[in-house]
């Protein structure tokens, strides 16, 4: 047992923050560390500077052109780059359809669709939740019909994070109603510009633009677009949930936030005193403290685990629960810190460079929002009372 | 960065859980319970298998063992509830003694310690003081060559049969201040020493010792001795870190086992959602407590800053899962688990003795945030 990292990881970790120290732009971290809106040119520009490196796909093995670092490593670059004010990688395309095209696609798809991800170059987002289809995701009705060479798409798709910027969607769709839901359900890439797909915003509660609904009528997919056998997309799918990782906890991204409120409760007032002197307040971030140190214990066990080739310890599915609570909990506590002042709804203060003038502080601003916005984490990605009851079942065996 | 046990730590937590499941079965340790809350006989059996010896340095008749293996050792005496006082005396009082004392006293007592033959533990609690390690009132001064102790200390493990102890007494200074405080070792058999034993709510046993001007031997100097009574007190709570993640582990599988079983409503309790919920929850509260056990242990060898501050952080965590996971094992039991007869029980007392010890979770998330920095993270 040991809690160091080798001189080999330190030496590599030295090297990643080296590299993101000279190449991640200074307006884009600057963003990031405060919370101001990222444009789509913000994400794609840092998603292009990381695919001219070939670390877009930092997570893909060398055979399909990623760097080939193993579960360490990728945490260091992930822990790396969330330090500096990295903006989060768009998973969709590098982490969630990549790895079903490596390890399902024919060679042929494989360098069709890999390279554009690589590079940044293409945008991808994902289509699974429906309206009638949350948790219960093999219930999904969008219908394709095989029509020679090519499947007819019918139905809708929701919650599709960032898919009005998106080149190409990865959708699960129904292809048959034999058997159980889960036996006719196909995994198809359909390119976002066929004609018969319309992109509607849904507005969240925080006044931003995430996530839309995205409308199939009649749309043409050509069967080569189908990854791997027609009615074995819920094995795919499956696959590709097993492939979302340790990063799921997103524990870097949770340490550089903390800064974050720390820096928000040492310039906020109470009485005339700095708020983070107020012992009440003051033990809230202790305890988040110690939960973030906790759930980066439980991250490394998890990863060492990954990286010795051993089973894979049986606490992956604590990290989702864990990791999103931790998420919340900070959002909460920047909000409580600006007390009344993240009140004021002033929507262009969330833009870098706004010349208005804030209420109350610059920090202020964005806290009720991202507040707001993330209550998503406790429900997206199986809500976290659907990963209780997985995690019951495991240790149940009931 | 590594989580992995050695063969050698492996094979001597085989040992230990061997030894603990053949000989210190539920039975046994009621009738050890029932007759005081400590066996002369069962730490024979432990001293058999090394275990006394397990911190105590080679040269001194120890195994030189590290704190990973006192980990191990302390996870698989939390499994079976074992209420000896192993890491009061072979961890923490032979702790200081291999670490302080002047050589002669090593010889005269750290052979005994392993060999099983002398109990010395640490006898540092005083009733205005509680989790504050500074408030010494005890003194010590010293008498024409012979240090002198004074004082009462409180809630000492096994203290009514302890052979030493090692006690932290006030040589100069005001009551709170850190320096000025001594570590001397005195023997329960040397003039002006009373004790009044008795048992504690988890089965163990404790005592009320006075000391009038009892001869004693100086271990630390009242330079260093807050700095060593800080870092035997770490090595205390790190060991009931472990010894929680043992206990919970236990307590968690055979609640696990009881949801299977029992039957309600024509169906086994386990199918019912609710209570799977709280499954999940009390699997989160275990393996995030045993992160941070582990983290306690990594971090022991670090500056005294550092250490003290993650053996807080951990602390916290496992205050706060040892409760959620007792209470909660014991609400999925129903009324079962509040049965002196059944198992459960047990474990909970166990469980809710340990917060209690040597600073619960209020006063070390003081402590956190007390000493909070701008990062932090295992490696802030």
């Amino acid at each position: 047992m040991d809690l160091n990292f080798t001189p080999e990881e330190q030496a590599f970790r030295a090297e990643i923050r080296a590299w993101v120290r000279e190449n991640l732009p200074r307006d884009i971290s600057y963003k990031v560390q405060n919370a101001l809106r990222l444009t789509k040119d913000d994400m794609q520009r840092w998603a292009r500077i990381l695919g001219k490196k070939g670390w877009h796909g930092w997570a893909w093995p060398k055979e399909f052109g990623g760097p080939g670092w193993n579960a360490v490593q990728r945490h260091l670059f992930e822990e790396e780059c969330a330090l500096a004010g990295a903006p989060r990688i768009i998973p969709f395309g590098p982490v969630m359809v990549a790895p079903v095209i490596m390890a399902f696609g024919t060679p042929e798809q494989q360098q069709r669709f890999l390279p554009g991800i690589m590079s940044g170059d293409v945008w991808w987002c994902q289509g699974y939740s429906e309206p009638g289809s949350g948790s219960d995701l093999a219930s999904l009705k969008t219908r394709a019909e095989r029509r020679g060479d090519r499947y007819i798409v019918n139905g809708q798709k929701t919650w599709t994070t960032l898919g009005q910027h998106a080149d190409w969607i990865f959708c699960l769709v129904r292809t048959s109603t034999e058997g159980k839901p889960q036996t006719g359900i196909s995994f198809l890439l359909i390119d976002m510009k066929s004609p018969g797909i319309t992109v509607r915003p849904i507005i969240t509660i925080d006044g931003e633009h995430e996530v839309n609904e995205v409308f199939f009528d009649n749309v043409e997919v050509p069967v080569e677009n189908l990854i791997g056998e027609e009615n074995k997309g819920w094995t795919y799918a499956k696959y590709l949930l097993a492939h979302e990782r340790t990063n799921i906890a997103d524990v870097n991204r949770a340490k550089r936030e903390l800064e974050r409120l720390k820096r928000i409760a040492r310039a906020e007032r109470s009485g005339g005193r700095p708020l983070i002197d107020d012992v009440r307040f003051r033990d809230q971030v202790a305890q988040l403290e110690v939960d973030i140190v906790a759930l980066e214990m439980m991250v490394l066990r998890v990863l060492s685990a990954e990286r010795g080739g051993k089973k894979a310890l049986d606490v992956a599915g604590l990290l989702k629960i864990r990791g999103s609570e931790i998420q919340q909990r900070y959002t909460e506590l920047m909000m409580q810190a600006c007390g009344p002042y993240a009140l004021p709804f002033i929507f262009e203060a969330m833009e870098a460079g706004w010349q208005g003038d804030y209420v109350g502080a610059m920090h202020c601003a964005p806290v009720a929002g991202t507040y707001f916005n993330y209550r998503k984490t406790t429900i997206y990605g199986g809500s976290n009372e659907v990963q209780r009851n997985i995690i019951a079942q495991m240790t149940l065996g009931v | 960065m590594d989580f992995d046990f050695t063969e050698e730590q492996e094979q001597l937590r085989d040992a230990v859980r061997k030894w603990v499941a053949r000989s210190y079965a539920f039975e046994r340790r009621r009738a050890i319970v029932k007759a005081g809350g400590f066996s002369r006989e069962a730490w024979g059996e432990m001293a058999e298998l090394g275990l006394m010896g397990l911190a105590i340095p080679e040269a001194h008749g120890g195994m030189g063992f590290g704190p990973v293996e006192a980990m191990v050792v302390m996870e698989e005496l939390g499994r079976g509830i074992v209420v000896e006082p192993y890491a009061a005396v072979a961890l923490v009082a032979a702790g200081v003694l291999a670490r302080h004392a002047p050589e002669a006293v090593r010889q005269q007592w750290l052979p005994r310690i392993a060999a099983g033959e002398a109990l010395v533990v640490l006898a540092h609690q005083e009733r205005e003081a509680r989790y504050m390690l500074r408030h010494v009132t005890a003194t010590a001064r010293q008498d024409g060559g012979q240090w002198r102790v004074s004082g009462a200390k409180s809630i000492v493990p096994v203290g009514d049969q302890a052979d030493a102890y090692v006690v932290p007494a006030r040589v100069s200074g005001q009551v709170d201040d850190a320096r000025g405080i001594a570590l001397l070792l005195v023997e329960r058999g040397a003039a002006g020493v009373t004790t009044r034993g008795y048992p504690t709510q988890d089965g163990g046993r404790a005592a009320e010792v006075r000391f009038e001007e009892a001869p004693a031997t100086l271990l630390v100097g009242p330079e260093d001795g807050h700095f060593a009574l800080e870092e035997a007190v770490d090595v205390a709570i790190a060991a009931g870190c472990a010894e929680a993640v043992g206990a919970m582990e236990q307590l968690f599988a055979v609640t696990v086992d009881y949801l299977n079983t029992r039957k309600q409503f024509g169906v086994p309790i386990g199918t019912f959602q609710a209570l799977r919920h709280r499954v999940a929850d009390m699997k989160m509260q275990l393996e995030l407590g045993r992160s941070m056990s582990y983290f306690a242990t990594l971090k022991l060898g670090d500056d005294p800053a550092q250490r003290r501050r993650a053996v807080s952080q951990a602390k916290v965590q496992l205050g706060q899962s040892m409760r959620y996971v007792g209470q909660q094992a014991i609400q999925l039991h129903g009324g079962i688990g509040i049965t002196d007869e059944y198992v459960a029980g047990h474990y909970f007392k166990r469980l809710t003795c340990l917060e209690l010890s040597f600073g619960d979770t209020l006063h070390h998330l003081g402590e956190v945030s007390a000493r909070m920095q701008d990062t932090a993270g295992v490696f802030a």
